[in-house]
């Protein structure tokens, strides 16, 4: 069965999206987006430094088949700030994508709702693909969809804290409301909390601290696929409904009951 | 010609040229996006632009992030 996820205009046969951050060295970044069977990862824009030119990933990225970018505007402090940066990712990615970011404070790194919208509208007028990170608010997720944003990205926990789906009862209130996908971005640690936020009717998961940090990046990478899969092939199952009291699986008959 | 590169002092002794700059800092072209004075110079408008004394360059690249 085709089961593709519809970005805008673009067209994804994996719903795992992976971030390429924190990895200990290129080759274990390259391993675990391959291993993950992704076909969007995010990248950030830094400072050219001829000292530092291994940290360049254009040219590893460009040679993975199948996978396309999607600049984030990590650093941004502001709306002007993010737009600037998507317009600099574009040049470099050839992509439409746009993952939106702005968190101000390194404290908690939590989404500016407002400069975050601001620039959604700019940067969707531009043509972008404009995937927001965001708090897990309801209200600002329809608004972002409202103006045009091509998916929505609430956080399940903070940044790199691997706190899982904290936010998982907004979650639901935001898919439930949502007319564009819904990707759970930031907070994950485990495949089994993937697999959790697809059976809930997440559209995708980003995934970047979690696969980046573990012991084995690699294995992690395959083994988010596989929660991934198992979570949206259990949401298109259609899992059962709940009960308050016990429904017996097996027939109650007293056959083995023993009279005196 | 004096220019502000990433924030540093640099002293372009190319001809001014977008092309000259990268070259002279080791940059690949196609690895990176720039900026001048705060405008985002697209790779189609490089070959038109010519660096002014004072200009204050961003040259960036792709790095890890989520």
């Amino acid at each position: 069965m085709s089961d593709k996820l519809n970005i805008g205009n673009q067209e994804l046969g994996s719903r795992l999206f992976l971030g390429t951050g924190k990895f200990s060295s290129r080759q274990a970044m390259i391993d675990a987006v391959k291993a993950s069977g992704t076909e969007l990862v995010t990248v950030a824009l830094r400072r050219f430094n001829r000292e530092q030119a291994e940290d360049d990933l254009y040219g590893p990225l460009s040679e993975l088949e199948g996978v396309r970018l999607m600049p984030n505007t990590s650093g941004a402090m502001n709306a002007k700030e993010a737009i600037r940066a998507a317009m600099l990712g574009r040049e470099l990615s050839k992509s439409p994508f746009v993952k939106l970011e702005i968190h101000p404070n390194p404290h908690h790194l939590l989404p500016d709702p407002i400069e975050t919208y601001e620039a959604a509208i700019e940067l969707v007028k531009q043509d972008f693909l404009v995937l927001p990170y965001i708090p897990a608010d309801p209200v600002l997720a329809k608004r972002l969809e409202d103006i045009g944003c091509a998916a929505v990205m609430p956080l399940g926990a903070a940044i790199g804290t691997g706190k899982g789906l904290s936010t998982a009862e907004m979650i639901k209130i935001i898919i439930r409301d949502a007319n564009v996908p819904v990707v759970v971005d930031a907070g994950l640690r485990a495949p089994s909390e993937a697999a959790c936020a697809m059976e809930m009717g997440c559209d995708a998961v980003l995934v970047n601290s979690a696969i980046a940090a573990a012991e084995n990046p690699t294995a992690m990478g395959a083994a988010f696929k596989t929660g991934v899969d198992a979570g949206r092939a259990a949401r298109l199952a259609g899992l059962m409904p709940t009960s308050e009291v016990a429904v017996a699986s097996s027939p109650l008959t007293s056959f083995l009951s023993v009279d005196d | 010609m004096k220019l502000t590169v990433n924030g540093d002092q640099h002293a372009h002794q190319g001809n001014g040229s977008i092309a000259a700059l990268l070259e002279e800092l080791g940059a690949n072209k196609a690895h990176t996006a720039l900026m001048v004075n705060g405008d985002v110079v697209p790779s189609d408008r490089w070959d038109a632009t010519k660096l002014e004394e004072n200009d204050e360059v961003e040259m960036l690249v792709f790095v890890g992030g989520g």
